[in-house]
């Protein structure tokens, strides 16, 4: 049983990197245009289905936790989201006044701070219940 | 709210890993709650009772605060 747990715990961290490790090259081949449209819109694909995986792995994994760290991963996902949106509201309220940096700003960076705020609340949570 | 979980374990001579083996959470876990920073469910509550063989009104109370 505990093994299982453990098991899960690991393909879900495992998948993350996997959807990492294909998430960067294709950005960068995308970006470069390395390929004409088609294999371009292949290449797209990719991550997107290694993320899934990921999220069904990760699903799987925190329904084994036990409700302390289901706790923890709950809270760590409702601080993240609540701070990308907080962001995503503050980045549009400030294009209607015509201020907006791309550079830092744009989709891609979009996807860091997702995970980013992720682990602030999950390094909140984790000191809240000292798991 | 309290809990006697420390005084029920030291009672079996088990260590918080032992207990938590017991009752399928992680030792973490089962720290967070003896040291009263997660309130457990129902269910947990009631699995710890059964394997100090008490009662889980005499497991955990309320502050007095709460009361």
């Amino acid at each position: 049983m505990e093994q299982s747990k453990t098991t899960l715990n690991q393909q879900s961290i495992i998948f993350a990197l996997i959807h990492g490790a294909t998430y960067l090259p294709a950005a960068w081949l995308l970006k470069h245009r390395v390929f004409g449209q088609p294999v371009s819109v292949i290449i797209a694909v990719v991550p997107i289905i290694t993320f899934s995986i990921f999220i069904f792995k990760y699903i799987k994994a925190f329904s084994a936790m036990d409700e302390v760290k289901q706790r923890v991963q709950f809270e760590a996902v409702v601080i993240g989201f609540s701070l990308i949106a907080m962001l995503l509201m503050s980045l549009f309220l400030l294009s209607l006044c015509d201020i907006s940096n791309p550079l830092w700003f744009g989709y891609a960076y979009l996807v860091c701070y997702c995970w980013l705020f992720y682990f602030v609340g999950w390094l909140i949570s984790k000191r809240k219940y000292g798991v | 709210m309290k809990n006697t979980i420390k005084v029920e374990r030291a009672k079996k001579n088990w260590t918080q890993a032992d207990l938590a083996k017991h009752i399928g959470i992680s030792r973490q876990g089962l720290n967070s709650i003896e040291t009263g920073k997660f309130i457990p469910s129902t269910l947990l509550a009631l699995r710890m009772a059964k394997v100090f063989n008490t009662t889980v009104e005499i497991l955990f109370q309320l502050d007095d605060i709460e009361e």
